[in-house]
């Protein structure tokens, strides 16, 4: 009976093949590790954001004299509204440190390499789409800091050439963040994950068209490759258990550590609270905001900071595959960027003294230098490892590249 | 891609396949339950379940009209010929005694909600008339004409004072 | 870590209140039914001339398990619905203190430091030299001493007045995070259950893979 319904689907619509193409039939490297696991969980948190998101918004009121309020009825009187708040809260920050795992995974194996450039930009595009997500998420609840966290972030439009107090003016709805500033940011807020699933659709599709890089570097025999299900679809579950299990013990025993205590004290136009700090995602980019004694220069750094990622692919002149697998220098280069990542997260918190503010400098030289120097550092490791002697496989990887490059130019 | 090797002890490999299906699915349905129950009342809502009316300062023959759970509620009291005339029948369409409308005759507690569309109904002299289609009812809140097919619905109330009702809870 | 650091510099500039309210870094909330009876008596007593708590409701406290003929003694003329809210105006407040009194219902996950800092604050108050009272934790405080605390020398009374503001923070702990049992309890419960199912899926992960030539 089942075999029958699904007979007529697929006279109707390509299920099975689907099926077949995309999971049981999929090829998958059979070395991938742990690393891999953080694209699925990605999606699962984008999901988990949406549908708490969605329960929420039939209790909040997107009304700058209801919204702190409303956030109060939901944490106290709504039937386990308490739980939907502390799940969509650390699900944000769950998301971004998912995200974060997953782009260094692709700049540590270099998997932003032709030919998934597109795989990188999407991604890339989605990372922007998440950071104006959470932005205007963390305005809602209307507390001390979404208000005046997001009067210093629009502020920064000013930066726009002959019409930066017009820009502002305008994405604010008013000449202060206000009740306008809220209902859109509500209404954008709501709309941009859908944008997201939109996005990450377009990347799945990018991803099945190259298929997975894997840590190796070099694309494995056909014989290496194994099915999506139920190999990896296991191996998912699996990585989705360990990691709920830590989402969980934050829900409900440490909610409070990705929650502002100035927060819980409503907006207040006429004061400022002493220490104004965005959530831990987005402290190195303010610290590099912060860096810049211009206001404009800052602005333009911290744009820069996060762009800065798409040009990898251009950047990174290497011939050789796999990242840091084969290349030391390289690998050196990603772990000098993850501190340096770190100690601007850690200058972008503290409250700005001449000693901080002189470390926050110097990290963003060199987190610039990182990426400036790749071109450059790259060549020379080439030549040195060449030299020095590389595995076979990636020599014979390399050379046929190389025939393919020099094939496709001269057609 | 690789070949499948020859399932061994396909006996244990099923039984841990179902007992993990299964505990995921009862997770997975666990899961489900706080997102359901967030849509029921909330517990500020619950509380307005119960409504308390002071009834000192109405006159008899006057009216009082509060708000339960969203409802307008018609408090009546009703004078000594009122009660007189409305015991001295059954009303029209659907007969049920006065009495058994009131936990003291001098006050008459209904929902003011037509029984047939939903409207509320004016009171107009004697009695209230809906101006949706054109029911009429009594001081005692029952049909005496039009579509509507119940008398006006007594909600759980009782006295907690002399002056004093609570709605909500007989 | 950062709130501890903060705190812990805090006790360290050092003042001349007595040792034991020092080494209180970290304040064991007590929130249960008597303790938090009892913090709402105290709080009625002492704060809730010039405070309220309009996120809290006295059915909150019925629902929490405190007798309701206590709450009837508290809420006087006010419903069972009705929020705590002050006995103050806030144009009154201003007059008298030039500052409105902040709400209180949030105030331990307001404060940095939270329940510690409130704590330290009631019972930080010390008379100077000109017969004026100020607070070690928040001397730009405009708000007076309400447990008395800064002229109180015997050491009994000292320590009942404490007891009196722990139950206080107490109250206020349980008045910020009212599902907060609800919500530990129920975390065993999803953790337990998680572990045994990724220990699940980790066997059958193991199965599958095992399928694998190697």
């Amino acid at each position: 009976m089942p075999s029958r319904i699904i007979k007529w689907i697929d006279h109707r619509f390509p299920l099975t093949s689907f099926i077949k193409h995309e999971l049981t039939g999929y090829p998958t490297p059979r070395n991938l590790s742990y690393w891999w696991n953080f694209g699925f969980l990605a999606g699962f948190v984008l999901m988990l954001q949406v549908a708490t998101g969605l329960f929420l918004a039939m209790h909040y009121k997107p009304d700058a004299s209801m919204a702190f309020d409303s956030i109060q009825h939901i944490m106290r009187d709504v039937n386990y509204g308490w739980l939907l708040r502390y799940m969509h809260s650390t699900g944000a920050s769950a998301f971004f440190l998912v995200i974060y795992i997953h782009m260094a995974r692709t700049l540590y194996y270099g998997s932003y390499r032709a030919p998934r450039e597109l795989m990188w930009w999407t991604g890339q595009g989605l990372l922007l789409l998440l950071m104006a997500t959470a932005f205007m998420g963390y305005l809602l609840p209307w507390g001390q800091m979404s208000f005046w966290g997001a009067t210093v972030i629009t502020n920064l439009f000013r930066a726009t050439p002959f019409i930066g107090d017009e820009v502002v003016v305008w994405l604010r709805g008013d000449y202060a963040v206000g009740d306008d500033t809220l209902t859109r940011f509500f209404a954008l807020h709501y709309l941009f994950p859908f944008l997201i699933i939109g996005a990450v659709v377009v990347h799945l599709v990018a991803l099945h068209t190259v298929r997975s890089s894997n840590p190796s570097g070099i694309d494995l025999a056909d014989k290496d490759n194994i099915p999506f299900h139920p190999y990896y679809t296991i191996k998912d579950f699996y990585g989705l258990g360990v990691f709920l299990i830590v989402y969980f013990l934050v829900v409900f025993f440490f909610p409070h550590s990705v929650l502002e205590p100035a927060n819980n004290i409503p907006a207040n136009p006429m004061v400022t609270p002493d220490h104004i700090v965005p959530e831990w995602y987005f402290l190195p980019f303010y610290a590099i905001l912060r860096s810049v004694p211009n206001m404009v220069g800052g602005v333009v750094a911290m744009g820069l900071s996060v762009m800065i990622f798409a040009f990898m692919p251009f950047l990174d002149r290497s011939r050789i595959p796999g990242g840091a697998h084969y290349r030391p220098v390289f690998r050196l280069l990603f772990y000098i960027f993850i501190l340096d990542i770190l100690v601007l997260g850690y200058v972008g918190y503290v409250p700005p003294t001449s000693q901080t503010i002189a470390i926050g400098q110097v990290a963003t030289i060199i987190y610039f230098m990182t990426f400036l120097i790749l071109p450059f550092v790259s060549k020379a490791e080439d030549k040195w490892l060449f030299k020095r002697g590389l595995p076979p496989k990636i020599l014979a990887l390399i050379a046929s590249e190389e025939e393919e490059k020099r094939k496709r130019s001269m057609r | 891609m690789a070949e499948l090797d020859d399932l061994d002890d396909t006996g244990r490999r099923d039984f841990l396949l179902k007992v993990t299906t299964v505990v995921s699915g009862a997770g997975a349905a666990a899961a489900c339950y706080p997102f359901v129950a967030s849509m029921n009342p909330s517990a500020d809502l619950l509380a307005k379940a119960n409504t308390e009316v002071n009834l000192s300062g109405v006159t008899p023959g006057a009216m009082l009209s509060v708000s339960w759970q969203g409802k307008p509620v018609f408090i009546l009291r009703r004078t000594k010929e009122q009660i007189k005339a409305m015991a001295a029948n059954n009303g029209g369409l659907y007969p049920e005694q006065d009495s058994d409308r009131t936990k003291q005759p001098e006050w008459l507690v209904v929902i003011g909600v037509c029984t047939h569309m939903g409207c509320v109904p004016n009171k107009e002299g004697e009695g209230w008339t809906c101006h949706c289609h054109g029911s009429l009812y009594d001081d005692s809140g029952r049909v005496l004409r039009g579509p509507a097919p119940k008398n006006l619905e007594v909600p759980p109330y009782r006295f907690i004072a002399a002056d004093k009702i609570m709605i909500g809870e007989a | 870590m950062n709130k501890m650091i903060a705190l812990f510099a805090l006790f360290a500039c050092g003042f001349p209140a007595s040792a034991d309210e020092i080494k209180l870094s970290k304040f064991q909330i007590d929130t249960s039914v008597l303790a938090v009876e009892r913090g709402v008596d105290a709080f009625m007593n002492a704060c809730h001339g010039c405070h309220g708590l309009k996120y809290v409701h006295y059915r909150d406290l019925a629902n929490f398990g405190i007798d309701k003929d206590k709450i009837a003694a508290w809420r006087g003329d006010s419903t069972l619905d009705s929020a705590m809210s002050s006995l103050i105006s806030d144009e009154a407040a201003m007059q008298s203190f030039g500052i409105v009194p902040p709400d209180l219902s949030m105030i331990i996950r307001a404060r940095e430091g939270g329940a510690s800092y409130v704590y330290s604050y009631l019972i930080g108050y010390y008379l100077t030299t000109d017969g004026k009272t100020g607070n070690h934790f928040f001397p730009l405080t405009k708000m007076p001493d309400a447990l008395d605390i800064s002229s109180a020398t015997d050491p009994a009374k000292r320590s009942d007045l404490q007891g009196k503001a722990h139950d206080i923070v107490s109250f206020l702990a349980w008045a910020a995070d009212p599902h907060e049992a609800e919500r530990k309890t129920l975390g065993y419960y999803v953790i337990a259950y998680l572990i045994l199912l990724t220990i699940l899926l980790y066997n059958v992960k193991l199965d599958v893979w095992s399928k694998l030539k190697a």
